[in-house]
């Protein structure tokens, strides 16, 4: 096991990082009531609420905060951690997790109070950011290629250095429906119904209390990510994301018959200097409308410039992760605001080339809970794994509307 | 005033019982916005227009008419939902009222898409087993054949993806490097050249008929996938570009052509993005993170068909239940089956679950013995550094420095087929050139080196985004200066489920293909046999989408056919296997009931954790996987002979014993990933079982089979296509040779 004092700085710290050593994982978890076993009159809505009766997804059950103490390299990523404790100590405990490598946007977490995918961030990388670490994991360039690390935490940190963190840190669950749903079930069933909140401290970490019962202990605290419904431990209910996604039609309306006139306003739009005569688009659009009304396979590709799909590159990378709109104050839910996700959708269309509805895409999210919402806060260009500056596209985007 | 008021609501509800619908008026009332758990339903989203605001819940959408006057109410919409009395048993509530006139934005097609129905309905046209490239591509294909008839027949299908991810977490998102078609953008191509060098890279063992139709049909799908939204990188005038790739060739294996068309390094994130944009454009109907533990196929009931599939037993995760699925078309598209071993390119999903359907239905898989391992996988982790990387320059070199490549492969080097350079790899591993993942120094020294320092950072940067973000991130390493441990690993699935060029499954018996009615695959859970014993790259996207199309268009013309709903099928299969679902996890779940659902019952294990390689915890399916990915490893990856093979066969027996005793230690069903893991090993343990008897069974060395008992190609005996089911009954379908007698495959 590696002293913390032989910690040095820069490369060589992150030698040490591929030593193994003890880590302590702090999950919130949660788990629903199975639907049979809810009393019927446990909501006095229940007979009367068409709503009420499916409510097992959500809302009720079981919460606690657990500990893990494992032995891991630092460089190693959170994901990594938490695959051990499912295959070593506890496989009941449940996230989303898939291609391991930042891809496919199914493990958005929140990380000591930072919205992060479980596969890119490297432990080191978040007891860095912790302030109960020695200097020397502070120091920026530990991991290569992280900007996050260089930056202070935009999120406060919810009772890392103290060993009774329960009740703090489930007060500052940010998901406020949670908070706000005991209205009715607390009284009738305290035990069960209300925030049953708890620390288990893993019994076996016991063992190895010596390493992290001290101030230098290093915890890394995971909570499932804000602003969506937990649905159990770390999984979250991504619905209300997709719903916003698809509600600006996220998806290439080519419209060949118009697709000139269209294009050709979206360049002037743009202040582009492209002459219609010289619009490489024209010709093969209406190609393509020939072929189509041949109902044949379509011939050719819509034409578009490497400048042209500069425009929209980055913003097509999004894996709709989600940690834009858990890192969005205002966001919280969907209900006053679509969120960045559903804008940067937007804006990727917005500003294909291809796209022959830019005008109405930009009245479609010009609406109250739309781009307008948006308090250009920018906290949701940070946590972003695609490196798309979020709140950069956000403001070109109100902007853009109010041309 | 902070009050929604609403002059009138209709409801409309449905039960999970039955299909009668039930409609509720309710007038004059409060409501608010806001999440409501507690109740029982979460109010997403409350937009206000003039006279009407509409609420998304998770249950649906809710159009309410009326007029508003502001937000922030003290009042509770659900109070005021309250007034609709129904049974415990309600599953599913749509509300509709007087949609408003245009939506927002009024282009396009409108289309109701429940994320995560709570499926009442139990009987489809048509259900799609997974999301990916395949599965979403058939479905395009279906609605898009459907629409062009519905403007004679005005059908109105009904059609369900099912799969156990979101769609854009599915492990098409991963692809990175192209996906090939002789669109000749950049210099002359010829679709006959693509013909041929995927007939020479599957060591002749594809059917040709099938490579035909797959090299002659890539430009059109490239360009329909262009259409869908695919952002491929251009060349300057506006085409789409195309990179140099392993095996593509000009001139039938001249010199090295641009054939794989690209979108940076990140084809596949693009086209699975585009297929689902696509999807929801016309109305797709996704029924999300549901597992299918079972495929119900009737068994054939004279000597021409080859048995009738039935339906699906389905978990729908979220609410930790199942339930059986009748289906006039089922079509696998679940991918493929990485898992199987212990350092592999794949998604943690890839358990090979559709083709563990197919075997433990009764049917067969195909050449499942040929498992690609991609020669760059980093270090130990295994992620893919695409083939882009050496496409762009990249150079393997061994412990010595030498660019080792050029002595296998002259002329081709290091864009060799895949095959060839994984094995030359491990060649080099075990003439002791091998070097150690720095990341674990004491380690074996089980790598080589990837050298990308020739090329130029900003190039790379340009055009190896994910590659040099991938090497940073999970080898702390800078590819402009620092050599990057590779190592080969598993990557593609070439067998599969047995289908014809139109996606149909089929039996192989008495010497001729035997039709399943009703049951379709695409994809890499799937073999129509185009990539025989190795698949050349960019070669696998495409076979998905076109394959995938051609799937989703054939069942259209057989919906179109079948008129009527066919008849009253008997559902005596389905409900048994329900049951027998249902008691198998009724048995996994019980064990954890009696003590505290959440209480982890392992603790006293982790006293061996600090073991990390004796992670034989009794009892777990993840520790499990891990033991049968080093088995796999051990008995077949990149090599094998006869000894390795029996003694993975003897391993698995162990395995299969530990399996049985899997129970779950959260009697919670709900959202409860280790039920699903346990099915997974099981799928994982069938089908491991399948690929080293067809492996036993292949006495040569061909493609990415190399076995070192039988090191050369045996024309006259496996020019030949293993078909193999679950009771280890193994047949050979002889390969379609159509155009290109077999050739000696020199790199």
């Amino acid at each position: 096991m590696t002293s913390q004092s032989t910690v040095s700085v820069g490369s060589k710290a992150s030698a040490s990082d591929r030593d193994p050593r003890p880590v302590t994982f702090r999950i919130a978890r949660f788990t629903p009531r199975p639907q049979s076993e809810r009393p019927v009159r446990t909501n006095p809505f229940a007979k009367s609420n068409p709503f009420a009766t499916t409510g097992s997804r959500r809302g009720r059950g079981r919460r606690w905060t657990q500990e893990y103490t494992i032995h891991i390299a630092p460089q190693r990523t959170v994901l990594d951690a938490l695959l051990q404790i499912k295959r070593e100590v506890d496989p009941t405990l449940n996230f989303r997790y898939s291609c391991g490598h930042g891809m496919c946007g199914s493990d958005a977490v929140l990380i000591n109070g930072r919205p992060d995918l479980l596969c890119t961030a490297t432990i080191a990388n978040c007891l860095s950011a912790s302030e109960t670490m020695p200097k020397a994991y502070a120091t920026p360039g530990i991991v290569n290629g992280s900007p996050q690390v260089q930056q202070p935490p935009a999120f406060r940190r919810t009772g890392t250095a103290t060993t009774t963190t329960a009740t703090p840190s489930s007060a500052l669950h940010s998901d406020s429906g949670i908070d706000s749903r005991t209205i009715g079930p607390k009284a009738t069933d305290p035990s069960g119904a209300s925030d049953h909140t708890e620390t288990t401290n893993h019994k076996a970490s016991t063992h190895l209390t010596k390493t992290s019962d001290s101030n230098k202990s290093s915890v890394v605290e995971i909570r499932p990510l804000p602003g969506f419904t937990p649905l159990r431990d770390l999984i979250v209910d991504t619905d209300t994301m997709f719903e916003q996604i698809r509600r600006f039609k996220p998806y290439l309306l080519h419209d060949d018959s118009f697709a000139e006139s269209n294009h050709n306003r979206c360049e002037s739009d743009q202040q582009q200097m492209h002459d219609s005569a010289q619009d490489p688009l024209a010709k093969a659009t209406s190609q393509a409308a020939q072929t189509k009304a041949a109902n044949a396979e379509p011939a050719s590709e819509y034409r578009q410039t490497p400048e042209e799909l500069a425009r929209y590159e980055l913003l097509s990378t999004c894996i709709a992760c989600g940690l834009c709109q858990g890192a969005c104050p205002i966001y919280a839910g969907g209900e006053a605001f679509a969120g960045p996700a559903a804008m940067i959708a937007a804006a990727r269309f917005i500003n294909d080339s291809r796209d022959s509805h830019r005008q109405e895409r930009l009245e479609a999210i010009d609406q109250v809970d739309g781009i307008q919402a948006c308090q250009s806060i920018r906290a949701c260009t940070r946590p972003c794994p695609r490196g798309i500056d979020v709140g950069e596209e956000m403001w070109k985007l109100v902007e853009a509307v109010k041309e | 005033m902070n009050t929604l008021i609403l002059q009138q609501l209709t409801l409309t509800l449905r039960t999970t019982k039955g299909e009668s619908w039930r409609q509720r008026t309710i007038t004059k009332d409060h409501a608010m916005t806001g999440n409501h758990p507690g109740f029982g339903v979460v109010v997403k989203r409350i937009t206000y227009e003039p006279g009407i605001a509409r609420v998304t819940s998770q249950r649906g959408d809710l159009t309410i008419g009326g007029h508003l006057a502001a937000r922030n109410p003290p009042d509770d919409l659900i109070n005021l939902l309250g007034e609709g009395k129904l049974s415990h048993k309600t599953h599913s509530a749509r509300v509709n009222r007087h949609r408003p006139d245009g939506a927002p934005l009024s282009i396009g097609r409108d289309s109701i898409v429940v994320m995560n129905p709570q499926k009442v309905r139990n009987r489809y046209d048509a259900v799609i087993v997974g999301a990916g490239a395949a599965g979403l591509s058939t479905a395009l294909g279906l609605y898009r054949a459907l629409e062009n008839k519905n403007s004679k027949s005005g059908l109105s299908p009904k059609v369900l993806v099912v799969s156990k991810l979101q769609p854009l977490r599915s492990h098409t998102g991963s692809a990175e490097g192209g996906i090939a078609a002789s669109l000749g953008n950049q210099e002359k191509d010829d679709w006959h050249w693509h013909y041929y060098d995927t007939v020479k890279g599957s060591d002749w063992l594809a059917d040709q008929d099938a490579v035909r139709i797959l090299a002659e049909q890539a430009p059109g799908i490239i360009v329909e996938l262009e259409h869908d939204g695919v952002a491929f990188s251009r060349t300057e005038d506006g085409h789409i570009a195309q990179r140099k790739f392993g095996g593509h060739t000009a001139d039938y294996g001249g010199h090295p052509v641009r054939r794989a068309a690209y979108a940076a390094d990140r084809i596949g994130h693009q086209i699975l993005h585009a297929l689902w944009q696509q999807c929801l454009r016309h109305g797709v109907e996704f029924a999300e993170e549901w597992y299918v533990t079972d495929l119900v196929v009737d068994p054939p009931t004279d000597d021409e068909s080859g048995g009738h599939a039935r339906g699906l037993i389905v978990l729908d995760t979220h609410v930790g239940e199942l339930q059986a699925i009748q289906a006039d078309n089922i079509v696998l598209c679940t991918g493929g089956a990485g898992r199987l071993f212990h350092t592999t390119s794949n998604s943690w999903d890839l358990t090979g679950d559709g083709m563990a359907l197919a075997l433990q239905a009764g049917l067969q898989l195909e050449d499942v013995e040929f498992i690609q391992f991609h020669p760059t996988g980093l270090g130990h982790t295994g992620i893919l550094l695409s083939e882009a990387s050496r496409a762009e320059g990249g150079v393997l070199r061994n412990s010595q420095g030498r660019a080792f490549m050029q002595d296998y492969a002259p002329g081709h080097g290091d864009l060799a087929a895949r095959d060839v350079v994984s094995r030359s790899i491990m060649a080099e591993i075990d003439a002791g050139r091998g070097v150690a993942d720095p990341s674990d120094p004491a380690g074996p020294h089980d790598c080589v080196w990837l050298d990308l320092t020739g090329i130029d950072s900003q190039r790379m940067a340009t055009l190896l985004p994910q590659v040099t973000e991938t090497i940073h991130r999970y080898a702390h390493l800078d590819p402009t200066v620092d050599m990057v441990p590779v190592k080969p690993t598993a990557h593609y699935t070439m067998g599969g489920i047995p289908i014809t060029d139109r996606g149909r499954v089929y039996r192989w018996q008495d010497g001729r293909r035997r039709v399943v009615d009703g049951l379709y695959a695409a994809g890499e859970c799937s073999c129509v046999s185009v990539h025989g014993a190795n698949r050349l790259g960019g070669n696998s996207l495409l076979d998905a989408c076109l394959f995938g199309t051609r799937t989703g268009q054939a069942i259209a013309a057989v919906m179109a056919n079948a008129g009527k709903p066919n008849d009253m099928a008997d559902a005596s299969a389905l409900t048994h296997a329900l049951q027998k679902r249902q008691a198998f996890m009724d048995e996994l779940l019980s064990g954890a009931s009696k003590t505290d659902p959440s209480e982890p019952a392992l603790a006293n294990d982790l006293d061996e954790a600090s073991d990390p390689d004796d992670s034989a915890s009794p009892n777990n399916p993840y520790a499990l996987m891990g033991q049968l990915g080093r088995l796999m490893e051990e008995a077949v990856a990149v090599r094998c002979n006869q000894s390795s093979i029996e003694k993975g066969l003897h391993g698995l027996d162990q395995l299969d014993a530990d399996a049985k005793q899997l129970r779950a230690h959260s009697g919670t069903a709900v959202l409860n990933q280790e039920v699903t893991a346990i099915m997974e090993v099981d799928n994982l343990l069938i089908l491991a079982r399948a690929v080293l008897n067809a492996s036993l069974k292949r006495q040569e060395s061909r493609g990415a089979l190399y076995r070192s008992d039988y090191p050369q190609r045996d024309d006259e005996r496996y020019l030949a296509h293993t078909m193999i089911d679950a009771k280890e009954v193994v047949s050979w379908q002889p390969v379609h040779i159509v155009d290109m007698p077999p050739e000696g495959r020199n790199y």
